[in-house]
């Protein structure tokens, strides 16, 4: 038995030094370039929001101004409160769609690859279609939810013109784009989940509430961290669907911050103003995101590590 | 009468039209360690897993401790499972797993603690109670599944290939280990295996299926000594048995089996069979021996000095045959010699039907 190899004997050679790094070398040219153009939009923003930029794009700097301004705005405070609103609702009612969706596709053996398939269609129709789409199907004469309503004798809504029903319809919209992917994230970490735990949890008298609870979800924590992610982070940058779908009206009742600011930036021509709600969903986004990774995907460090 | 604690009744199983147990009659004692043997997909998992209440039963009846329960949820039917991937959960900690099933029960939390460390002592699990599955070894994640089940003190264990992820070396140290602790506690098991040697060292009942049916039920001893036909005959022991089939004949000393090669095997005077019968001729290998003063002329093909014994592979009359003798071969392949039967150990089956004479 030879088990020493030359290598070895010599120590480690330039080679094995670097080996470690390999990895890190392969991805480098991807991450640079995300990060690049990541970078260079964060900063370009952060500087925006920093000065008073004309229409000629001549900037003078300004210090914090624009945010004292925006922070004082009613308009601001008002989409500010309604987007958390919207992000709150549609975190709520997504993942628990996701969830159902994904428990559902895990039980149906036959078609589940049709529904997988069938699940990224959001993401091939543009934005604008989707909410002409929603727009057919909530328009007040003729619209397919009114046709309904009218078959059961119900009374028809004006569902795009009441405020508190166009905001839900919003919400509609954007969990009908959210849901899928997310489904398929769960649906990936359901399908991690070793059968054979099921069967031991029946014999140990977990009813199936209890297993979800206790086995199932600790076990697909990761994924559902990720799944909030992209779930928060679609919420709190909606914008083409419900621009499209009801300009931010009736009444404002739509108008999220993401809608303001491109009202402030591409009407108004404020980009000052603009690039400062661009740095606050920023912040938010990365808070929540940073908060969800610490709990979800960390939390399990603890036997993820010992798994090696 | 022994009444059976765990008894099959004409039990059928189809999954999807296609019937996988066609009728297993069966009955276990209470106390009993009854070993369900048979090759790759027999039905003996799909049996264990009818019997915890985790697939439904088609038709007939399963029984346990005189209560039939076809209908009867997994958790209340008085069973542990011990599962060949273990199926421990893997964000809890060991005590957490094997705590499990009690609290699902709302056990007292006194119960619970004293429970986990009987069976922790038994299993000498007392230093990993605190770490999770993913930083044991495989023998040592073995344990901690024997230990939750152990913690539900169930009326019949029930082992699915639970030694069949570990290597050589520990299979055989955890055999022992599932045995001892069966004598210790005398509760009913029931273990499947496709290991032989496992259903041969550990069961107090062997069970041999066969393409969803059973074949035979006994003692190992018995089983091995007397095959019900060829298929347990071919399937118990290592090296498996000799078969060679031939026509029973009559000779100037009595019957014998005559082979298509002339060869002439012996039968002792008490052998079921008449002459002109054919038949399969069955003798296992350690009943076959080299011997210089032998009748039959064998020619060596493979001799393999295993230490305490040798395996020898020998052609006997256009047949290969596999001898274990106890004594050192002097002899090498390609060397020609002569061979004895044990006429009192050869086996004879029907060559039609397969079954024992
Ligand atoms: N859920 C199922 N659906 C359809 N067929 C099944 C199912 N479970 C088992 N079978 C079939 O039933 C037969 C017996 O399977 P089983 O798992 O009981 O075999 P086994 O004796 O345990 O084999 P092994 O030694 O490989 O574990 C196999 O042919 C298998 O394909
Ligand atoms: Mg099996």
């Amino acid at each position: 038995m030879s088990h020493t190899t030359p290598m070895v004997e010599d120590g480690p050679t330039g080679a094995d030094r670097l080996k470690p790094f390999v990895p890190y070398l392969l991805v480098l040219p991807g991450l640079l370039f995300v990060m690049g153009i990541l970078g260079y939009a964060v900063v370009g923003g952060i500087i925006l929001s920093l000065n008073e930029t004309d229409m000629f794009m001549n900037k003078t700097f300004v210090g914090l101004k624009n945010y004292i301004d925006v922070f004082a705005d009613p308009r601001f405070q008002d989409a500010m409160v309604r987007t958390l609103n919207f992000v709150v609702i549609s975190i709520v009612l997504g993942i628990f769609m996701s969830m159902s969706f994904a428990l559902v596709l895990y039980k149906v053996v036959r078609g589940r690859r049709f529904f997988r398939g069938l699940s990224l269609v959001p993401y091939f129709v543009s934005g604008i279609a989707t909410a002409v789409m929603f727009r057919f199907i909530f328009t007040t004469s003729g619209g397919f939810v009114n046709t309904v309503l009218a078959q059961l004798g119900l009374p028809a809504q004006s569902w795009l013109g009441d405020p508190t029903l166009a905001f839900v319809v919003a919400i509609m919209a954007n969990c009908w784009f959210m849901v899928p992917f997310a489904s398929l994230i769960l649906l990936g970490g359901l399908q991690t989940i070793d059968k054979d735990l099921y069967d031991a949890a029946a014999i140990d008298g977990a009813n199936p509430i209890q297993i979800f609870f206790r086995i199932t979800l600790p076990l697909i924590k990761p994924m559902l961290g990720v799944s909030l992610i992209w779930v928060s982070y679609i919420s709190f940058s909606t914008f083409d669907i419900v621009l499209a779908l009801t300009s931010g009206g009736p009444l404002k009742a739509t108008e999220l911050v993401s809608i303001y600011m491109y009202e402030l930036a591409f009407q108004q021509l404020n980009f000052g103003q603009g690039a400062v709600l661009m740095v606050v969903l920023l912040v938010f986004n990365t808070v929540l995101s940073l908060i969800y990774i610490k709990i979800f995907v960390m939390g399990d460090r603890r036997h993820s590590e010992a798994g090696k | 009468m022994a009444e059976g604690y765990v008894e099959y009744r004409n039990l059928r199983k189809s999954f999807g039209g296609l019937e996988i147990l066609h009728g297993v009659d069966l009955t276990i004692p209470e106390g009993a360690f009854a070993v369900l043997v048979g090759p790759s997909g027999c039905g003996k998992s799909t049996l264990l897993r009818m019997t915890a209440g985790l697939e439904n039963v088609t038709s007939g009846e399963i029984n346990i401790a005189g209560r039939m329960v076809n209908n009867v949820h997994a958790k209340n039917r008085g069973i542990a499972m011990v599962f060949q991937s273990y199926a421990l959960y893997p964000h809890m900690s060991v005590e957490d797993n094997m705590s499990f099933g009690l609290k699902m029960r709302k056990t007292p939390l006194q119960l619970i603690t004293d429970r986990i460390k009987r069976a922790a002592s038994i299993l000498k699990l007392g230093p990993m109670l605190d770490r999770l599955p993913s930083q044991l070894s495989g023998g040592q994640r073995q344990r901690v599944a024997m230990g939750r089940a152990l913690t539900r003190e169930p009326e019949v264990f029930l082992f699915d290939e639970p030694l069949s992820n570990l290597d050589a070396k520990l299979r055989v140290e955890m055999r022992a280990e599932i045995k001892a602790l069966h004598q210790r506690l005398k509760t009913t098991t029931i273990y499947v295996t496709h290991d032989q040697i496992e259903a041969m060292t550990m069961a107090d009942l062997v069970v041999v299926m066969h393409d969803g049916r059973i074949e035979q039920v006994g003692e190992p001893l018995a089983i091995y000594d007397r095959p019900a036909n060829l298929f347990v005959a071919e399937f118990l022991g290592s090296p498996a048995m000799n078969l060679i089939p031939g026509i029973i004949a009559q000779d100037a000393d009595g019957r014998v089996v005559q082979t298509e090669s002339g060869l002439r095997l012996p039968l002792e005077p008490e052998a079921n069979g008449t002459v002109g019968q054919k038949v399969v001729y069955g003798i296992r290998p350690e009943h076959l021996q080299l011997d210089p003063a032998g009748d039959l002329p064998i020619r060596l093909t493979l001799v393999e000095p295993a230490g305490w014994e040798t395996h020898v592979h020998a052609d006997l009359g256009g047949h290969i045959v596999r001898m274990v003798s106890t004594k050192r071969v002097a002899q090498r392949a390609g060397d020609s010699t002569t061979a004895t039967i044990d006429a009192t150990r050869a086996h004879l089956f029907d060559a039609a039907t397969g079954n024992r004479l």
